[in-house]
């Protein structure tokens, strides 16, 4: 599975770094960076916990 | 397929904003969507039904968030009442000087201002918690980060309150608050840079119009926003915070030993009592929840407090569990139309719930005093009889 940033609607809450800080981490700039973006099946929660508080729905999985 | 289950129940009525929980129970339990006659709303009342409407705004469109159609016709163009494409742009604009991005450097003075006000409160040992902290603290935050001065500075409470107020159905509390709102709408259209202070978000955004990245003559209408969702929900929230921990020391003791859970404690606060009662969307198409239709163009009312008490969702809803985290809680909303400051609010909330677990053992409140309001649920004056300090 695959991790989509949709980048322009991404603000910087960082919530999803709190939720899967393995998978991905905001910058000094405070711009999300996606550390892995092709996930295996074992990190399915942690990548669904990152997508699900996305408060304005900039994550999804394809 | 069928037609939503209906209700006589009137959602504006002073003893349901004032007391919603009980009546969000009762729909809740009816349906997904429940039909309310005397509102002519469709109101969606359980988490799941709540959350996908939020995220698909093109079933749900946001051309009409008030209950009445001033409201409406007043709001058009903007981020708030807007939808994809046209919302994407205003929001990005809007979020510009508000995103956590752009806050950053914020916080350390956010918590020495929150520090400060704890601290004073604590010395005098009673006070009332709405006036000295709930609206003192984000109005001080507010003005200072965009930049108010003057009589502008005086009137934000009242103007952030109309704001508010206008957005329910044409009852006698949006009609006497239209004038309010008005004052603030004709201060927004007039203002100009050199009305702001120099180095201030407010100020940002007349640079960014001067720049090309803000569209000609949008600055005040930014502010507009930032003055109308900004002021009167983290009153609510902050006064929230003081109540519920007044209530259940248990709850403050737990986030004592553990500072760590100040985030948590902020999101348990916003699901407990979500500061915004109601809001609307309008159907772009008939919409199907699990079977009950929403014929296209209804009206419909998102109850995030209903939602987030929802027990298919969070289990022992109406327990107020710091430790809980519901972080998927609905209070800010979610997806494109989700609370464009909700970095903000958190940043004052988080210094608030800190400066008052790291100096407060204990808080003794008397009772709260709540007022009727279509869309804001707030304490209206809470007095803290007695502090016990840590």
């Amino acid at each position: 599975m695959k991790i989509v940033l949709d980048r322009p609607r991404c603000e910087g809450h960082g919530l999803c770094e709190e939720a899967a800080p393995q998978l991905m981490h905001l910058d000094d700039d405070g711009e999300l960076v996606l550390d892995r973006e092709q996930v295996d099946e074992a990190d399915a929660a942690l990548v669904n916990a990152a997508v699900r508080v996305c408060p304005v729905a900039a994550l999804r999985i394809v | 397929m069928t037609t939503p289950p209906t209700s006589d129940i009137d959602l504006f009525a002073d003893g349901v904003v004032l007391d919603p929980y009980p009546v969000y129970a009762e729909l809740r339990e009816q349906g997904p969507v429940v039909r309310l006659r005397k509102n002519d709303v469709h109101v969606l009342t359980r988490y799941d039904a709540i959350r996908d409407a939020l995220a698909d705004w093109e079933s749900f469109s946001s051309a009409s968030i008030g209950f009445n159609p001033m409201t409406n016709e007043a709001l058009a163009g903007t981020s708030l009442a807007s939808d994809p494409p046209m919302h994407t742009q205003l929001r990005a604009t809007l979020t510009e000087n508000l995103s956590p991005r752009a806050l950053r450097g914020l916080k350390g003075r956010i918590e020495v201002k929150a520090d400060a006000l704890v601290a004073e409160l604590v010395e005098k040992g009673t006070f009332e918690a709405i006036d000295a902290l709930a609206r003192a603290f984000p109005l001080e935050v507010v003005a200072d980060l965009i930049g108010f001065t003057g009589h502008v500075r005086d009137n934000m409470l009242r103007w952030g309150q109309a704001a508010m107020q206008v957005i329910g159905p044409m009852n006698q509390r949006t009609a006497e608050s239209f004038p309010i709102a008005g004052e603030l709408y004709s201060w927004c259209s007039q203002v100009r840079a050199t009305d702001l202070t120099e180095g201030s978000v407010g100020r940002g955004i007349f640079d960014a119009e001067a720049r090309g990245t803000v569209p000609p003559n949008t600055a005040g209408h930014i502010i507009h926003q930032y003055l109308g969702a900004g002021v009167d929900t983290t009153v609510a929230a902050i006064g929230n915070i003081v109540a519920l921990f007044g209530s259940h020391p248990d709850q403050l003791d737990l986030i004592r030993q553990d500072p760590s859970l100040v985030p948590a404690a902020f999101n348990e606060v916003l699901r407990f009592w979500a500061p915004v009662h109601a809001w609307g969307r309008r159907t772009t198409k008939d919409v199907d929840i699990d079977g009950a239709v929403i014929p296209a163009g209804a009206q419909v009312a998102i109850l995030f407090g209903a939602g987030n008490r929802d027990p298919r969702h969070y289990e022992n809803p109406d327990a107020f569990l710091v430790e809980r985290n519901p972080i998927d809680h609905l209070s800010f909303g979610y997806g494109p139309h989700g609370c464009a400051g909700q970095g903000l609010a958190r940043l004052e909330a988080h210094a608030v719930i800190e400066a008052l677990s790291r100096r407060v053992k204990r808080l003794v409140v008397g009772p709260e005093v709540r007022v009727p309001s279509n869309i804001t649920r707030s304490i209206e004056e809470l007095p803290v009889l007695e502090v016990i300090p840590a």
